[in-house]
């Protein structure tokens, strides 16, 4: 029953990161861009997902109704589409450090093309398409690319994993160290102030136990003597 | 906003030095256990506690030590960098 317990929750505390992860890290999409466009977007419990006020496009408005940039693209196939939103990231989570919405949404722009002539972009982005929730991805960047069919690697999460992995094996390292250098030495002396004070201890009772038992003796000196 | 820029350029250093003392303990620590370990092989004549106090200040003059500053340098340069790519590039 508690290893259930215990492997839930890591399983659980496992998701969670990889979908943090998942939704934070940049990917990117091959998209033919087709509209590009503002909406006046309510935003209420779904604020988690949008830009934080104090950012560029943000501080203009603290009620929870925020003019947005859309981009509308449609994937190589002809039929999937993806709707990404355009707002700064500001100076917070993620760092991003976007603050060109308006420059992006221009480039966007230009790119759009026509089904019988299509332009074909990679869309750097981060986020999810969830429409349940009404949230969309931000699009961070956009290239244009020779066709549907070019290969992209992405060096830029290479790296960001790469540091990660480092950074945790680091810390491993770190606490072994701190445990081998600092933990361990100050409980070795603790059981030896243990040991000594159960040796004293020792020898206390066993003192104790002469004076008792030279007292019992004497007490018994008074006992009758079996008589003859 | 320009608020916001200073407050992370705050919490970013407030951060980055508790990391910078960190590793720097860390490092020396590692640093002292390897002169430890290299008295306690032998071929090495004089008091052990001086030939480690020694090694410590020559570490603390060394190239290693002063490269614990890329812990300021190579985060504030990424921002930087990421900033530069995701907004002029």
């Amino acid at each position: 029953m508690w290893r259930y317990i215990k492997w839930g929750f890591r399983i659980f505390v496992l998701l969670f990161v990889a979908a943090f992860l998942h939704y934070t890290m940049p990917q990117r999409d091959i998209v033919q861009i087709i509209n590009t466009y503002n909406k006046v977007t309510p935003i209420g419990s779904n604020w988690m997902f949008y830009s934080i006020e104090d950012t560029g496009t943000g501080a203009e408005t603290t009620n929870t109704t925020r003019d947005i940039r859309y981009i509308d693209a449609v994937f190589p196939d002809g039929k999937t589409v993806m709707v990404y939103r355009n707002e700064d990231t500001g100076w917070f989570w993620p760092p991003y450090f976007k603050w060109d919405s308006s420059s992006l949404q221009a480039e966007a722009t230009n790119y759009k093309s026509d089904k019988t002539n299509p332009t074909w972009v990679a869309v750097t982005h981060y986020g999810w398409r969830l429409p349940i929730f009404s949230i969309f991805p931000n699009a961070v960047g956009v290239t244009e690319i020779a066709g549907p069919d070019v290969r992209l690697i992405p060096w830029v999460n290479i790296v960001i994993f790469a540091f990660m992995a480092f950074v945790i094996f680091m810390i491993w390292r770190m606490l072994a160290q701190f445990r081998e250098r600092m933990v361990d030495p100050a409980l070795d002396r603790m059981n030896e102030t243990l040991d000594a004070v159960d040796r004293e201890a020792d020898y206390a009772k066993a003192q104790a136990r002469g004076v008792w038992g030279r007292f019992m003796a004497w007490i018994g000196s008074w006992k009758s003597k079996p008589r003859r | 906003m320009i608020f916001g820029w200073i407050r992370l350029l705050l919490m970013a250093l407030v951060l980055l030095t508790i990391i910078y003392f960190v590793v720097g303990i860390y490092s020396r620590s590692v640093r002292r256990e390897k002169l430890e370990k290299r008295f306690d092989a032998g071929g090495i004549d004089g008091d052990r506690a001086v030939y480690i106090e020694a090694g410590m200040k020559a570490y603390d003059k060394g190239l290693k030590k002063r490269l614990l500053w890329l812990i300021y340098i190579l985060p504030l340069t990424a921002m930087a960098v990421t900033a530069y790519l995701v907004n002029l590039h």
